[in-house]
């Protein structure tokens, strides 16, 4: 599995290529901005790991460009205690972001939630009739897709499992605890609003083909997937 | 980086202009006020003696003019038998002001030229019988009577002055005495209190200035213009230039330890990164000492993160992401894992109230004030950590006492101060950062809450946080 990671820290790259190699990950590491987004680009890689503080190009403005045209999974690493780094990252359609200095244990356990979920997609490509009608809103596992009314939602490998997921569970609350153990693979830290992020982001992307609300919010517990009117 | 101007010439020395002395100006004041006072009784004659009738006893050269003229005209109708009406119009007299002669009759009297219709001298009449007086009344002054005793008739000589005002000596004279002291008193009362209002000010701008400095706020200063020239305006000015000299040495000092936290941490990441790497070969033996190595390093971060987190309250730049929160959501988690943690520490914890209120906060940062405290509680308590939690319909209160030994009374200010620890010596065992209390304090405060530390009567030490309740 290839990963490509986008950092200036050249001394933590080559200790991060190393440990991953050991667990069996192939690691891309460049130093500056622009030239982390032509290779993620040009190359399909099964996740990127961004830092926020590059040359050249810093990593919000690497992760907006890349998004117009890639939905390749991406983990920012943000620096501890910049809240707003994190919530702006989500908002552009990060998948994840893991505060540095991180755990190298913490990091592996997200990369491997995020490889284990492509590798259960690929699995899936098999039958490749597996849809999901849920009203509105047509889910196609296989291809990793979402529709409405023919309408293609471009939406981030995270957002679109948590749409499957909600919709699979649809007209039940489907808590945040399990949204954040299902599709981001841990469990979820006290006051932690990134699930709030990527949900809000699917809303606004639904909204631009349907007037209707579709996902609800239920204060303290979940969010709900409502079907019919 | 760190060059600072320094100058420190006194700019007392600058006070060259006599006019630039306090003492000038004081001076000047009080001169202004007498002054001021003598103008606005001169003024408030012109407007108020006017209506005024009344008289004075002529005396000195006035009185032997009068009396000289009234021998003249005697002698003239006397020895030279003219007529009282010729001697009246001769020259000598008539080209000397009005002159008026009454007779025993009322309504009898002559003058020496035309009057004019608006002037009513028979008022004269009545102080026929008087020793000669200076007369004052609304259009006219006169002086009389002197008694002129001719053969056949008996005369009353009066010389008139036709004017619209009496001199200012007779008006300021004839000014009742309530008058003069009102006067006198209202004018150098506004005089001194304008005085003494330029003279306060600045001191009371000063004063407010140093107040809010020394509560933290550096960006105070005090208001004086830059048109002062005296040793207030100088004393203004040294005090404003002292506060920025202040500021640029604390905010450059909190910026320094911000900066080296924030630079600590890539070297702190590879640190990590390489023990994890070592891990993985290590052998039993070198196994502990790598989990040494890792739970140090774990330290070392949490300190850099709570110095920035500290150092971000400060300067207040941490953005708060306020939300419409239930208080006693938050309470809740945290006072969980504070059960679990006193229960480690074999104490209780006890909770009382609740705080079922929705208050506008950054939830992270609230549970992180609470956390703090309550492991604060929790590490120095005996035995039992009292949770007290009260709600009024604008504030909410929550109290965190434990049983221990407290703080010296003279202490409990600096205890919110980042690293400072109670116990001299600073010792590790009771682990920590020294920042909890800091980040308590911050957090509170961005809040618009407060935190208060005291310590119980019985022993123990209380925080008492409280925070403004939305309404609803």
């Amino acid at each position: 599995m290839k990963l490509l990671m986008i950092d200036d820290d050249t001394g933590l790259c080559e200790l991060l290529t190393e440990y991953l190699a050991a667990q069996g990950f192939e690691v891309v590491s460049v130093h500056d901005g622009e030239e982390g987004l032509k290779l993620a680009q040009q190359n399909d890689y099964a996740l990127i790991l961004l830092d926020v503080m590059l040359p050249t190009l810093d990593g919000f403005e690497v992760l907006k460009q890349l998004r117009q045209t890639k939905l390749t999974p991406v983990i920012m690493l943000t620096a501890k205690g910049e809240d707003f780094d994190r919530i702006f990252g989500l908002e552009l359609g990060a998948d994840d972001y893991i505060p540095k200095p991180f755990n190298h244990r913490e990091l592996l356990a997200r990369v491997k939630a995020i490889s284990r979920r492509i590798e259960h997609i690929s699995s899936l490509k098999i039958n490749a009739t597996n849809k999901l009608h849920t009203y509105g809103v047509t889910i196609n596992l296989a291809t990793r897709e979402a529709y409405i009314n023919n309408n293609t939602l471009t939406l981030t490998g995270t957002e679109f499992e948590i749409l499957t997921l909600l919709c699979k569970n649809a007209s039940q609350v489907v808590s945040k605890e399990q949204i954040s153990e299902q599709v981001l693979g841990r469990r979820l830290a006290p006051f932690d609003r990134s699930i709030d992020m990527h949900v809000s982001n699917i809303r606004k992307k639904i909204a631009e083909y349907l007037s209707a609300e579709r996902i609800k919010t239920m204060r303290g517990t979940g969010y709900v997937f409502i079907q019919g009117e | 980086m760190f060059s600072f101007k320094v100058n420190n010439v006194s700019n007392f020395a600058l006070l060259k202009h006599p006019g630039h002395y306090l003492v000038f100006k004081i001076f000047m004041w009080s001169w202004l006020t007498i002054i001021g006072t003598v103008t606005a009784l001169i003024f408030l004659s012109n407007i108020a003696a006017i209506s005024v009738v009344s008289n004075e006893p002529l005396y000195g050269p006035m009185k032997k003019n009068l009396i000289y003229t009234a021998k003249g005209i005697e002698r003239s109708v006397i020895k030279h038998k003219h007529t009282i009406s010729e001697t009246l119009v001769h020259p000598r007299l008539a080209k000397r002001k009005l002159l008026y002669l009454s007779t025993e009759q009322q309504d009898v009297a002559i003058t020496s030229k035309d009057v004019p219709e608006d002037i009513d001298l028979s008022l004269l009449n009545y102080t026929k019988n008087m020793a000669p007086q200076m007369i004052f009344t609304e259009k006219y002054q006169a002086f009389g009577p002197v008694k002129i005793q001719l053969p056949d008739a008996t005369f009353y000589l009066y010389e008139i002055n036709i004017s619209k005002q009496p001199p200012l000596f007779i008006r300021l004279k004839l000014m009742p005495n309530w008058l003069k002291l009102c006067v006198a008193i209202i004018a150098s009362l506004i005089l001194s209190f304008l005085f003494s209002r330029n003279l306060i000010a600045p001191i009371n701008s000063l004063k407010k200035a140093a107040i809010k400095l020394s509560a933290g706020d550096l960006t105070a200063r005090a208001a004086i213009s830059i048109k002062r020239k005296d040793e207030l305006g100088v004393l203004g000015r040294d005090f404003n230039s002292m506060a920025n000299q202040l500021e640029v040495l604390i905010s450059s000092q909190k910026r320094l330890l911000a900066d080296i936290s924030h630079e600590l941490r890539s070297p702190l990441t590879r640190l990590k990164m390489a023990t994890g790497l070592a891990q993985m070969q290590a052998n039993e033996a070198s196994q502990t000492y790598l989990l040494r190595i890792e739970k140090e390093a774990n330290q070392l971060d949490k300190m850099i993160a709570d110095v920035l987190q500290v150092s971000r309250l400060e300067a207040k730049s941490q953005a708060l992401s306020l939300q419409k929160q239930s208080l006693q959501t938050i309470v809740d988690h945290v006072l969980n894992d504070a059960h679990f943690e006193a229960k480690q520490n074999n104490k209780q914890l006890a909770v009382t109230g609740d705080s079922c209120v929705t208050i506008n906060c950054d939830e992270t940062l609230i549970a992180s004030a609470l956390e703090n405290l309550l492991r604060n509680a929790i590490k120095y308590a005996n035995n039992t950590i009292n949770v007290i939690l009260k709600h009024t319909d604008t504030i909410v209160s929550i109290q965190i006492c434990d049983d221990g030994k407290g703080v010296p009374n003279n202490q409990l200010d600096k205890l919110c101060e980042p690293f400072f620890r109670h116990s001299n010596a600073r010792d590790r065992i009771s682990g920590g950062t020294g920042l909890g209390l800091a980040i308590a304090k911050n957090a509170i405060t961005a809040h618009d809450g407060n935190l208060i530390l005291s310590n119980k009567i019985k022993g123990g030490l209380c925080a008492s946080i409280t925070l403004p309740i939305i309404k609803e």
